[in-house]
């Protein structure tokens, strides 16, 4: 209320602020229900969920077999029929297993039945390297992004993890929630009062006039560490956290390059037809031959192995090289 | 069981109303259930107002047997902006929850999963109304079958399974890619009452849905029917037949409208004169479900991208 001293923002983790979003979004809707594996009692596998379990009770926090075909096809069926489902997948490599009934059913509902019945369900999913191997690391956000209807937010911040969950719950379609085991520890503001960060809306974290680099996740927090460095070394970077990946915020990206005039992109996933491949064409297509370049994954599976895994995906040296690259 | 006059005029309008499709130019590609006519009909008369049954891609019988409009679904299945999903879903995905048809899946078992959402959703939100899902032998073959039959059973999900068996995946017989001798056997393992059926037999259908679908009305838990039928003609209106000419006729001599038509005169409940005047009727009921149909604009080419996000 004005004439008030503001709260001091709360610090979270990133945990906490998912946990407080979904506990949030139940509290004020009651057909919002979680469904996922060891999401009861146990809280989630990384705890994002504590809490819930005692507050609703085991008829809205449903813990599930193995089965994510089924628990993505039982999250797009209940959305249909009137639920607001979030379906927890704890490992992004597993949502190839629900792809089916999220892409052929959840994304094509609202189009196929020429927009009479939506299905509005968020999968939340956990994606990138922490030595978990080949089939437990992977960022796959980028094949999602080619699907009609499907929305995909990725957040970076703590902030972001609260508004972005709390926007996705109350989508009227499906939306792909994705976090990153590495963001989970980690703490940062949230606002005490009830925010919702748009769907559709990239952020700016850093202005800078030299170059634009677009990233998301948990990429964000290396890019920003290798824009310290190269800020040291006189070069002006522009973060653009693009937050949400499907639909693009091309609007605020063309606005960046069209300051800057050069692109880099950077994320834990493949470039081959990956994020940075989408955003570098879009650019493209508005600006031309501007000076562009993809940073991603090595094109290899990601090993357990800490050797393999660091080798495998960008840190802040390869961003820094990168752009020095660019920018030279 | 409801009047049987008006379940043997909806086989006989299921079957007229295909026929009539297919003798069209511009019908596309169609799946029909010409021979599996006493499956729709028996299972949809042991359904309530309340409830939502989804089909696979094989839909039509299960879209009339529900009561989904019979021009509203002709101008679906032939495109036009009319029909039930403003012709952008087409035979495979036609829905009209409105009627209890919550909708079809093309997918084969993909349905099943998403039938189980559906009862999820009642058994959360207290509404009342059970869910049924149709689906054919072929789904056996899929991991998600049994993922969701497992579900439905720990959650007692008000959803009654109602497979389909006519005997085929499009060319393939189930004896050579099953491996159960009879399928109801999985659902009994996972702990639900299970049945197989004639599906031939429109009451032997009726029967054994009412008695399914009692039981899971009654807060029982899920429940599984086996419905054994026999597709009369091959998978799609584009596809080869296989099965040789004569195996075929010996097929259509079991016709499920023709066994309940005996059955009822010879029972005495209806006459010659009876069955001509359904006929008359259905044959008028068909024409003006053309015609609604052809009344109907396609939708303009900008439709492409409307209902997306």
């Amino acid at each position: 209320m004005s004439g008030e001293p503001s709260l001091s923002p709360l610090r979270l983790f990133f945990r906490e602020a998912i946990a407080r979003s979904v506990g949030e979004e139940m509290r004020r809707d009651p057909r919002v229900i979680v469904m996922g594996q060891d999401v009861g009692a146990f809280g989630g596998s990384y705890r994002e969920f504590s809490g819930l379990f005692g507050e609703f009770g085991g008829a809205r926090v449903r813990d599930t077999p193995v089965a994510e075909a089924a628990m993505v096809g039982l999250g797009v069926g209940a959305a249909a029929a009137g639920l607001r489902p979030l379906v927890s997948i704890t490992y992004m490599d597993f949502m190839m297993l629900g792809l089916d009934p999220l892409v052929n059913y959840g994304a094509k509902l609202r189009y196929k039945t020429g927009g009479r019945m939506t299905a509005p369900v968020v999968i939340k999913t956990t994606a990138g390297a922490k030595g978990q191997g080949v089939a437990h690391s992977q960022c796959i956000e980028a094949w999602l992004m080619s699907v009609p209807g499907l929305k995909v937010v990725a957040p970076s911040t703590v902030a972001d993890a609260y508004g972005l969950m709390k926007a996705a719950l109350r989508e009227e379609g499906p939306v792909v929630y994705v976090d990153h085991k590495r963001l989970f520890p980690s703490a940062g503001e949230a606002p005490r009062d009830e925010i919702l960060t748009p769907i559709g809306q990239a952020c700016i974290r850093r202005a800078g006039s030299d170059l634009t680099i677009a990233t998301h996740g948990y990429m964000t927090g290396v890019v920003l560490e290798a824009v310290d460095v190269l800020a040291g070394e006189g070069l002006s970077c522009e973060v653009v956290d693009l937050r949400t990946l499907s639909p693009l915020d091309v609007t605020t990206l063309s606005a960046s390059v069209g300051r800057t005039r050069r692109l880099l992109t950077v994320e834990e996933g493949q470039v081959t037809c990956g994020v940075g491949a989408e955003v570098a064409a879009r650019m493209r297509e508005s600006f031309g031959a501007v000076p562009m370049a993809r940073l991603g994954a090595l094109a290899a599976p990601v090993s357990f192995n800490p050797v393999l895994e660091a080798a495998c995906i960008p840190d802040a040296g390869r961003v820094c090289s990168a752009a020095r690259a660019l920018c030279g | 069981m409801p009047d049987a006059v008006a379940l043997l005029r909806k086989m006989m309008l299921i079957r007229a109303f295909e026929e009539a499709l297919a003798r069209r130019p511009d019908h596309g590609f169609q799946l029909l259930s010409t021979g599996e006519e006493a499956v729709s009909v028996g299972l949809c008369a042991a359904l309530e107002s309340d409830d939502q049954l989804l089909s696979g891609g094989r839909s039509i019988g299960a879209a009339l047997a529900r009561g989904v409009d019979p021009g509203r679904l002709m101008a679906e299945l032939l495109g036009r902006t009319e029909g039930t999903n403003r012709g952008k879903g087409g035979r495979g995905h036609v829905a009209d929850p409105g009627v209890g048809f919550f909708g079809a899946h093309a997918v084969v078992g993909g349905n099943l999963s998403i039938a189980a959402g559906v009862a999820l959703s009642r058994q959360v939100l207290g509404a009342p109304g059970i869910v049924a899902v149709m689906f054919g032998d072929g789904a056996f073959g899929a991991g998600v079958l049994h993922e969701t039959l497992n579900i439905a059973a720990i959650w007692r999900l008000p959803l009654l399974f109602v497979c389909n068996n006519n005997q085929l995946s499009v060319s393939t017989p189930r004896s050579a890619v099953l491996a159960p001798k009879v399928l109801s056997d999985l659902a009994r393992a996972y702990g639900m009452p299970a049945r197989t059926v004639d599906g031939m037999s429109l009451e032997a259908v009726a029967d054994a849905a009412a008695d399914a679908a009692r039981g899971v009305r009654a807060g029982e838990g899920p429940a599984f029917l086996e419905l054994e039928s026999l597709r009369f003609a091959s998978h799609s209106t584009s596809a080869r037949e296989t099965r040789d000419r004569d195996v075929l006729a010996k097929m259509r001599t079991r016709c499920p409208i023709q066994r309940f038509q005996g059955a009822l005169m010879a029972r005495g409940e209806i006459d010659e004169g009876v069955v001509a005047g359904l006929r008359r009727e259905i044959d008028l009921a068909v024409a003006d479900a053309i015609a609604f149909a052809e009344a109907s604009p396609f939708p303009a080419p900008g439709e492409a991208l409307t209902d997306v996000w």
